[in-house]
């Protein structure tokens, strides 16, 4: 058994005992804020590697988020009062979402930089629009202006759903890592660096922004799904919201763009911050926003960039198994 | 209801006035440093805001209020170019954009934090007339904008063509190196360019603020909007801009005229989309 | 520094990035001469004119300039003193007119005064300018725009003035026409550095030129010298 453990990374050491003790949370008598705080993390987590995925390694700098977490939301609100189980609903969102995100790819994909993270930005409003005025199921509506409860979804427990986050979390996780050591990982790594070249080199520059865009919709979709179904409610003005998008850029940037530790530590500072200042909701805002801006100036590798720079924490991730892989 | 179709009609150009004026700044700077400030729409409402505090706590008239405003904006423009977007180019391709969205993140929530989330606006004993032309009756706020938003356009033109800074400006946009070598010094420069960017955000969020109440988080549309102003006309192109500001003004109104007015901003939305996919070089860029 | 050198290169160390481009260039400029620097593409030509613009800095040695060191000085500064550069590939501002371009060579403080009566000069220099001057910069030939921007140079009263690859895409008449005007540039008191690829035409248009290969100095001398050096014979005419 020793000669077994010792074979094993501690890195993956480390990690495991870190899920193994995540899972057992909520059955670990913890007061049920901390459980929320955790699903947060988790949440956020899942939409900061895919964002890492696309913003980081891609390129693309896409604010468009709330629209695929808000049609993953919509669909699987509105299915379940077609009579659909909310399972199914969480799914078809999260694959509606993504054949959203191939759509969206016609009108935005020609746009480079700037052009294309307005465009991304416009996609979101025009849908708080159409879901402002467009009522398919007719009925009184519950929270006020355009929402919908979530049918089906008030038998599940807070355990129940913090697991499915903790799933999707670890799925993101490994998604990013997939992707990144794969075909397509080397392709982005290239394009990342010479266009031009990565093009004449026979790499499909198009195609290879495309299939991150909508693995990122997908997951994205994926675990905003959860929130609602563990917020049982969704409208409007708060799901295709921008608010989204500064959750999700503030929890990879602060921790590190391009780094794959970076959304994990960006997450937890997030909700962090987003906790401790939760009475003093704006200036958690404004703080994140400066937060945000002396992170960029300063070391735009974020805290892992920080942490890298002390020898310390490079020889304890060398001996995690996670040599150092010098972020660009 | 289909009674008359002149109403909607003057009234979009008139608002097209006051669109192409917010999408001034966006469009300077954009052409200038290929820098679309994510905060520019932030901006603009920190210039309403800033109109607002005059108004309540000084009873200084929004128009004289400039006077203040405007240098304030300019302050702050030209201190965010020279300390922090000019490192930002220097990191990374992502970080001018990203330093932009904390920028916006930090007005939005200190404007909300100072004057709270409710809706406000800037009303003065003129800003709420109408005026008579036939039998039509037009706010008299609008017709304000359009013809301030001309002013400035005019202002800005001779500025960009008669004098050294502003052609040094426009030269600097066109081959930045060649500037340089004309003893141009393209650092300072680019921070004048933000300040005159945000001179023109100043007068844009005083009058807009005075036609439209107004939220902490009205940036974001007015954002939208200026891009879409700037989509459609073309960069580089003044005339470009007074159009595009024309055609969206128009498209609002129309559409509110035909659809109903919870329909508007959607079409404004949805016209934006459509130009980005078709041209997105606009209709008269270069 | 002797009265006769004008600009002095002291054993300059350049980098782009951690790329060395130029080992130890020294070179010295001659006041009202007209110095060639040749070389091949990779020689480092550009660079060393772009570093004494003042786009690159040196990362050891020293640029004097008339008693200025200016080493580490901004572009802008180093025009001022006197410095201009016509870059490669023309350097138009594209979509302004023949004379907007013209007037913004004259930015400077020193040349604002003078700038209607120095665009006089250019155009009497380049009648073709004044011509076209309402015209669109882009849609001139190349020839020129050639012609435009080492007028523009002129404007900013420069006392030396530095052309790189002026000749590329030209055809020959151009060329010696445009080689007769420096000339008569140069007769009015101004140094010119000129780099070009073409070795032959250099050396005859020179008084005196540099070579320089893959970032190092490796002759320099009179063009009459140069003509008898046996390795630039081998090298460059093949004899």
């Amino acid at each position: 058994m020793k000669s077994l453990i010792s074979k094993i990374s501690p890195g993956y050491l480390v990690t495991a005992v870190a899920l193994i003790l995540l899972a057992v949370l909520p059955v670990a008598n913890m007061p049920r804020a901390w459980i929320l705080y955790v699903l947060l993390f988790l949440i956020y987590l899942a939409m900061a590697n895919m964002w890492n995925l696309i913003a980081g390694y891609a390129g693309l700098i896409s604010l468009a988020a709330p629209a695929f977490l808000g049609i993953a939301g919509y669909t699987l609100a509105l299915s379940t009062w077609f009579g659909i189980p909310w399972w199914a609903g969480l799914i078809g969102g999260a694959i509606l979402a993504g054949i959203f995100a191939y759509l969206m790819s016609f009108a935005v994909f020609r746009l480079s930089g700037v052009y294309f993270s307005i465009g991304t930005l416009v996609v979101p409003e025009v849908l708080r629009q159409v879901f402002y005025l467009w009522r398919p199921v007719n009925l009184p509506l519950t929270g006020g202006g355009a929402g919908y409860t979530i049918k089906g979804v008030s038998g599940l427990s807070m355990g129940q759903i913090y697991w499915m986050a903790l799933a999707v979390a670890i799925l993101s996780a490994v998604v990013i890592r997939i992707v990144l050591r794969s075909n397509l990982g080397l392709g982005l790594a290239a394009v990342r660096d010479n266009q031009r070249a990565a093009a004449s080199s026979g790499v499909n520059t198009f195609r290879i922004k495309l299939y991150p865009f909508i693995i990122s919709a997908i997951l994205t979709g994926l675990a905003g799904g959860l929130f609602f179904v563990y917020q049982q409610y969704i409208e409007p003005g708060s799901t295709f919201n921008v608010k989204w998008t500064m959750i999700i850029l503030l929890s990879t940037v602060i921790g590190g763009l391009r780094t794959e530790g970076g959304p994990i530590i960006g997450s937890i500072v997030v909700v962090f911050l987003y906790f401790l200042l939760a009475r003093y909701g704006n200036y958690s805002l404004l703080l994140q926003g400066v937060i945000l801006i002396v992170i960029m100036l300063l070391s735009p590798q974020g805290l892992v960039g920080i942490a890298q720079r002390y020898s310390l924490f490079n020889r304890f991730m060398a001996w995690m198994g996670k040599p150092l892989i010098a972020a660009k | 209801m289909h009674g008359d179709i002149l109403t909607p009609l003057v009234m979009g150009i008139l608002l097209g006035g006051l669109y192409a004026l917010i999408a001034l700044g966006l469009s300077m700077i954009f052409g200038v440093m290929r820098l679309i400030n994510l905060a520019h729409g932030d901006l603009v409402v920190l210039g309403s805001y800033l109109s607002y505090a005059l108004l309540s706590y000084f009873g200084l008239d929004p128009i004289l209020g400039l006077i203040i405003t405007i240098p304030v904006l300019f302050g702050l423009g030209f201190f965010i170019q020279q300390f922090l977007l000019k490192r930002a180019f220097a990191i990374s391709a992502e970080a001018p954009l990203i330093i932009a969205f904390g920028i916006a993140l930090i007005i939005q929530n200190g404007v909300q934090i100072g004057f709270s989330p409710l809706l406000r606006g800037i009303t003065t004993s003129y800003s709420m007339a109408s005026f008579n032309l036939g039998s039509l009756q037009f706010p008299v706020s609008y017709l304000l904008d359009f013809i301030v938003a001309l002013i400035v356009m005019l202002a800005f033109r001779e500025f960009f063509t008669r004098t050294y800074m502003g052609r040094a400006i426009t030269a600097a946009s066109q081959n930045k190196k060649a500037a340089q070598l004309m003893g141009i010094n393209t650092k300072m420069i680019y921070g004048f360019a933000f300040g005159l960017a945000m001179i023109s955000a100043a007068i844009a969020g005083t009058f807009m603020g005075m036609t439209f109440p107004f939220t902490p988080v009205s940036g974001t549309q007015f954002l939208i909007i200026a891009f879409g102003v700037v989509i459609i006309g073309g960069l580089g192109s003044l005339l470009g801009t007074f159009l595009g500001g024309l055609i969206l003004g128009l498209v609002q109104t129309l559409t509110a005229y035909y659809f109903g007015s919870a329909t508007q901003m959607l079409f404004v939305y949805l016209a934006v989309l459509i130009v980005l996919a078709i041209r997105p070089q606009g209709l008269f860029g270069r | 520094m002797s009265q006769d050198i004008i600009l002095k290169i002291d054993r300059i160390d350049v980098f782009h990035g951690t790329f060395q481009a130029l080992w130890e260039v020294s070179v010295e400029v001659r006041r009202g001469e007209m110095l060639a620097l040749i070389g091949a593409n990779t020689a480092g030509k550009s660079t060393l004119l772009d570093t004494i613009s003042g786009l690159l800095h040196p990362a050891s040695g020293s640029i004097q300039f008339e008693n200025h060191d200016i080493s580490s000085a901004d572009p802008y500064r180093i025009v001022e003193l006197g410095i201009t550069q016509v870059p490669e590939g023309r350097g138009i501002f594209p979509e302004m007119t023949v004379l907007a371009n013209l007037e913004i060579g004259s930015y400077t403080k020193r040349a604002r005064a003078n700038c209607a009566k120095n665009l006089k000069k250019v155009y009497k220099l380049f009648p073709r300018l004044e011509e076209r001057k309402k015209q669109i910069a882009k849609t001139l030939s190349g020839g020129e725009q050639q012609m435009l921007v080492i007028g523009r140079g002129l404007m900013s009263e420069p006392r030396i003035m530095l052309i790189d690859e002026m000749s590329l895409g030209l055809a020959p008449i151009i060329i010696n026409e445009i080689f007769r005007t420096l000339k008569t540039v140069r007769e009015s008191g101004i140094t010119i550095m000129f780099v070009e690829q073409n070795v032959r035409k250099s050396i005859q248009e020179s008084d005196r030129a540099y070579i320089l290969e893959n970032g190092r100095v490796v002759l320099c001398g009179t063009s009459a010298e140069l003509c008898e050096e046996d390795k630039v014979k081998k090298a460059y005419f093949g004899i």
